[in-house]
């Protein structure tokens, strides 16, 4: 009887093992639906028209109202739609769920006494999930580019502080953008797959990290926090702004990056460490 | 309408007293109430009294300190920079405000900051706090002294600079180099001749003097030298050869060449009165007489047009300045600071937030870079009575009119102007843009841009204002703040004029695609206008020179080496971390014996204080059956379950083959396991469910899937999803996945549960088949006769301890009696102590 410790588990079964899974594609068909559902109720809606272009806000410093600009600004909009819940809902699910999942389907234990050590079931489970989160981000951007292009035409990216940024340009700040919030997203993907390691419900796990990450960003909301709020992981999280003005600004997305990449290998070390001196009576 | 007029007045008023004061902050130092002897005043050889408050630091321990005079507005009192003096009088400075004459409770009447008058009473000030003992001496009459002020304020401190070397550092915001530039704004390079006269703002400042003492006359508390000036002024639209020398005298430009104590200068980037070149000016002067002295410039987005609240920022400024230079405590202060206020928006409300830019260079003399401007243009008039005229920027009102206009012109037409533009600061048919290329790269213009023209007139004369403009590929025009240059020229030939304009100091971003341009108009509602209709024509006749300033955003250090430093240090502690506390495990094999599964001394103890298992020990051999027996809460699930390495034991140990067992101890391999119910993935079948397990656990050998399967028994059921399986499927396949591998030990946990009696007797074979080939199987069950027809061993346990333990016959023959069923030992052995567990 041979055994090799690292060929449990192996990234393709437990991919397989998740994408099957009703709500990784609910969880991607919400993703696509929030480009089409904007896209045809500004194209399609009661004050809607087809031709010069139709604004959803108001106002010059405007991100919303410059969304039928064209594809790179209805993108730049979804961004702006999707940062505050519905990729943190995607991550939160994607990574809250993985291990609790498990433990509610008491497959868990069977892994475990396969055996699949601990850690590496972590690991394992942790890049599957990452890549699931990889696949929502990377969809945003080009499906509501797509749409955006039906929609609203290919007119060059206008930003809010009044620059035009030509195709070519756009594109490559559409790819800054999609890296930063990816990036930004790891602190709430580290806390749900933390908070999956300590309960065996999946919808705590999932919730838990969705409830925490609205409550900081609440709190950074609130400016009598003042400079406190510099110390809230979310603070940055919409650093992004910073790639739409003339020049790219890095200094709070490098900043913002780089305290998500801190939170999120501590969350991910404690979670291994937890789970390692776990009685697993699931 | 009236309603706005008292606004706007009330936005001129306090933009004009510079630091926008009191009413925040209770007051935790009660200033000192003093009347001081300022110089003689106009009339007589007595000295004004100037009404003072000192402001001493609240404990006596931070005394002797260094001083601070601090200047108040035009139009102001003592009373307008008690907020500043509080804050800086709490952070250990004695704090020196006064009255200047003409303002507040001090007597005497206003000369502008004349050397005479005004800065003679501030040198009697110093000379005041040199007989305070709160205050640091550095010799006879000389204390350890700075000077701040803003605007009409700011002027006084760079005059006293100047005037007296006492000073040991200047702090002055928002103010004048030349007054005489700044109301009769000349932007023809290298001309002496006066420009066009400042009106509205002018009459602001003589409203703010005249308005609130009626009594006083039409002079207010102006002197009579003073309210000549102005008055003649304001009839003639230029200065008098008196009104020239009085703001000559009144302007840091004629003794910037004195001024060597450390100066930092700020100036608003929202400001038509005294725009972003005064503070260039009086830098490059200082400089140019003492390269040495320390010099600051911070450009910020205030200033009397409005713009947004600094004072947060310029009073924080303020204290880090005097730090450095009163107190010698170390700080880094970049040379140069640029507020972007079209910086990045914020996520409450989509407003602009600005962004700090600091650079280490002065921008005095900036890298310059040439723009191509489309150079032609035809001619445009002035209308007689310079009614209507464009409105670039107000007193109160700022820029926003042009700012305003900017979404406005890309919705008109604007085809009457050349350049196509329509704007309020640009009128169809009195202006004329000329616009570059559309830009391939962004552009951030921090500074003065230059740019040569031909003019020519119908007249002798021409009164042009000249702006640098952004031009939006939407046909939008932003005019940075409003602010304009504006050009008198007379002497003018019949074939025009060449002449070199400086545009105005600006800080403004163009995008790709956006034009640069240089806008020209012959009209401006804040200037005095010539009566008479012109008629003009402009030519560019140069690239536009734009300096270019390298100049980077605040936070760059920290930023782009902290932080990624931090988060590798951060990764490496998380390694380590994980590294440290990973849990150790004793992998040494154990002493020789022929036991398959060795459990000793195993104790159990629960974070509750429960007790589960406590010194259990018993050995099962190859090829035994044997049964696990006891009633609920025994410790059977928790003692298969430590055996599967899910849960670790308090004490002792379990082996199998003589390897010892833990989580993820590769043992485990040698152990198929179905405990507390079947666990599969509910959206795979069951098919799929045992590939997929086979393929995660790591063996390389033969699955055996077939035979397994056969237990499992499912029959095309399997291809469909477990979710729709019914209890007993799911346990005979849970059963068939513990088989998987053929693995030489088998711990099931109430198998026969949901089974059929038809399948519990098949199960049953299997079981002893399986135990047959030398495998090993342990069953723990409450189904005491089921037990005792498959078991060949019998493991009793009752509240986590070892009841019994042996062969089935021995337990069966206990005691000598003859006992025919399990049940009976059982009863007999346990009773109806039904107690759970151990307390």
């Amino acid at each position: 009887m041979s055994y090799n410790a690292q060929k449990t588990l192996p990234y393709r079964v437990e991919l397989y093992r998740q994408i099957k899974r009703k709500r990784t594609l609910f969880a991607y068909a919400f993703v696509l639906s929030l480009p089409v559902i904007v896209a045809s109720a500004v194209k399609f809606g009661p004050s809607g028209h087809s031709g010069g272009p139709t604004r959803l806000g108001s106002g010059t410093a405007d991100l919303i109202g410059l969304a039928t600009q064209g594809a790179a600004n209805f993108t730049i909009t979804m961004f702006y739609f999707a940062t505050p819940f519905l990729l943190i809902a995607v991550v939160s699910l994607f990574n809250g769920d993985t291990v609790a999942s498990e433990a509610s389907w008491s497959t868990l234990r069977y892994l475990l006494a396969a055996p699949v050590p601990r850690t590496r079931l972590l690991i394992q489970k942790l890049k599957v999930s990452l890549t699931l989160s990889a696949i929502a981000m990377i969809m945003l951007p080009i499906a509501s580019w797509f749409i955006g292009l039906i929609a609203f035409g290919s007119k060059p990216l206008q930003t809010p502080l009044g620059a035009t940024l030509a195709n070519n340009v756009a594109i490559n700040r559409l790819f800054v953008i999609t890296a930063y919030v990816s990036i930004s997203l790891l602190f709430t993907a580290g806390l749900a797959f933390y908070i999956s390691v300590t309960t065996d419900v999946p919808l705590g796990a999932v919730g838990g990290a969705i409830g925490v990450v609205i409550l900081l960003n609440i709190l950074d909301a609130i400016s009598g926090l003042g400079s406190i709020r510099v110390w809230l992981p979310v603070h940055y999280s919409f650093s992004w702004f910073d790639a739409l003005s003339s020049s790219i600004q890095w200094g709070s997305m490098v900043r913002g990056a780089s305290y998500s990449i801190m939170t999120f290998a501590f969350f991910i070390a404690f979670a291994i460490i937890k789970f390692g001196k776990k009685d697993v009576t699931s | 309408m009236r309603f706005r007029l008292i606004a706007a007045l009330g936005l001129v008023f306090t933009s004009l007293t510079g630091f926008t004061s009191s009413q925040a902050a209770p007051k935790d130092i009660r200033p000192i109430e003093l009347t001081i002897q300022g110089a003689p005043g106009q009339q007589g050889a007595v000295g004004v009294s100037i009404d003072s408050s000192l402001y001493l630091p609240l404990s006596s321990s931070k005394t002797p300190a260094p001083a601070i005079l601090l200047a108040h507005g035009f139009g102001g009192s003592k009373n307008s920079v008690a907020t500043e003096a509080q804050y800086l009088a709490k952070n250990g400075y004695v704090v020196l405000a006064w009255s200047a004459r003409g303002f507040g409770q001090s007597t005497g009447q206003i000369t502008m900051n004349s050397p005479k008058n005004e800065i003679a009473d501030i040198q009697n000030l110093i000379t005041y706090l040199s007989t305070r003992k709160e205050v640091i001496q550095q010799g006879a009459r000389d204390p350890l002294v700075g000077i701040a002020g803003a605007s009409y304020g700011g002027a006084a401190a760079l005059l006293t600079a100047g005037y007296d070397k006492r000073i040991d550092a200047v702090v002055a915001d928002i103010t004048w180099n030349n007054l005489k530039n700044s109301l009769f704004p000349q932007s023809i390079e290298g001309s002496n001749v006066a420009g066009p006269f400042k009106k509205t703002w002018a009459g602001s400042f003589f409203a703010i003097a005249t308005l609130p003492n009626a009594y006083l006359g039409e002079c207010g508390n102006f002197s009579k030298e003073w309210c000549d000036a102005f008055v003649n002024s304001l009839n003639a639209g230029k200065p008098s050869a008196q009104a020239e020398q009085l703001l000559t005298a009144s302007s840091p430009s004629t003794i910037t060449q004195n001024i060597a104590a450390p100066t930092f200068l700020m100036q608003g980037e929202s400001d038509s009165l005294f725009q972003l070149s005064e503070s260039l000016a009086t830098a490059s002067q200082i400089t140019a007489a003492h390269p040495t002295t320390p010099l600051s410039l911070y450009w910020h987005a205030s200033g009397h047009d409005g713009g947004s609240d600094e004072s947060a920022l310029t009073n924080q400024k303020t204290l880090q300045w005097f730090d450095i230079y009163l107190k010698n405590k170390s700080a880094k202060f970049p040379n140069f600071q640029v507020v972007n206020s079209n910086g990045t928006i914020s996520l409450q409300d989509s407003t602009v937030i600005p962004k700090n830019l600091q650079s280490s260079v002065l921008p005095l003399s900036a890298k310059t870079e040439q723009i191509q401007l489309a150079p032609n243009i035809g001619p445009f008039t002035a209308p007689i009575g310079g009614i209507p005229a464009a409105l670039s920027s107000l007193p109160g009102l700022g820029g926003a009119i042009s700012l305003a206009s900017s979404a406005i012109a890309s919705l008109g037409g604007g085809a009457s102007i050349p350049g196509g533009v329509v704007s309020a600061a640009l009128l169809p048919g009195q202006s004329a843009v000329f616009d570059s290329e559309p830009l391939t790269k962004p552009q951030t213009i921090i500074g003065a841009s230059k740019v040569k023209v031909h003019i020519s007139s119908n007249r002798k004369d021409a009164t042009l204002f000249f702006s640098l403009v952004i031009h939006t590929p939407e046909g939008g025009v932003k005019q940075p703040n409003g602010l304009v240059a504006p050009i008198y020229i007379d002497n003018i030939p019949q074939s025009g004029t060449d002449v070199l304009i400086n545009l105005p100091a600006v800080v403004v971003d163009a995008s790709i695609g956006d034009k640069i341009a240089l806008a020209v108009s012959s009209t401006d509602q804040g200037f005095q206008l010539p009566n008479d209709g012109r008629f003009y024509s402009v030519q560019v006749t140069s690239p536009l020179t734009i300096p270019v300033t390298p100049i980077q955003a605040e936070i760059t250090k920290s930023d782009f080496i902290t932080w990624p430093v931090a988060a590798i240090v951060t990764i490496i502690l998380a390694f380590g971390l994980v590294y440290w506390r990973r849990p150790r495990h004793n992998d040494a094999p154990l002493e020789d014996s022929d036991a398959l599964v060795s459990v000793t001394n195993l104790s159990k103890v629960y974070k509750d204080g429960y007790k589960a298992v406590s010194e259990l020990s018993f050995s099962v051999k190859r090829g035994q059956v044997v049964g696990l027996l006891g009633p609920n809460g025994a410790g059977k699930t928790t003692t298969l379950r430590m055996m599967m390495g899910l849960i670790y034991p308090t004490d002792g140990e379990i082996a199998i083959d003589n390897k010892p067992i833990y989580p993820g101890s590769p043992a485990l391999a040698n152990l198929g396991s179905f405990v507390e119910g079947p666990g599969f993935l509910p959206h795979l079948s069951g098919r799929e469910n045992l590939n997929l397990y086979w393929r995660s656990i790591g063996r390389e050998d033969e699955p055996m899937i077939e035979e397994a399967l056969e237990i499992a028994g499912l029959g095309t059921a399997l291809d469909k999803k477990v979710r729709s399986y019914s209890q007993g499927m799911r346990q005979r396949l849970a059963i068939a996945q513990a088989m998987l591998g053929m693995p030489d030990l088998l711990v099931l946990d109430e198998p026969t549960n949901g089974l059929d009696p038809q399948q519990i007797v098949a199960m049953r074979k299997v079981l002893k088949k399986y135990a047959k080939t030398g495998r090993t199987v342990i069953i723990s069950s409450h189904l005491l006769s089921e037990v005792q027809q498959t078991c060949t061993h019998v493991v009793l346990m009752h509240r986590g301890r070892l009841i019994a333990f042996g062969t089935m016959r021995k337990i069966l023959t206990r005691a000598n009696k003859k006992v025919e069923s399990l049940e009976d030992i059982f009863i007999e052995l346990i009773g109806d102590d039904l107690t759970i567990g151990k307390e």
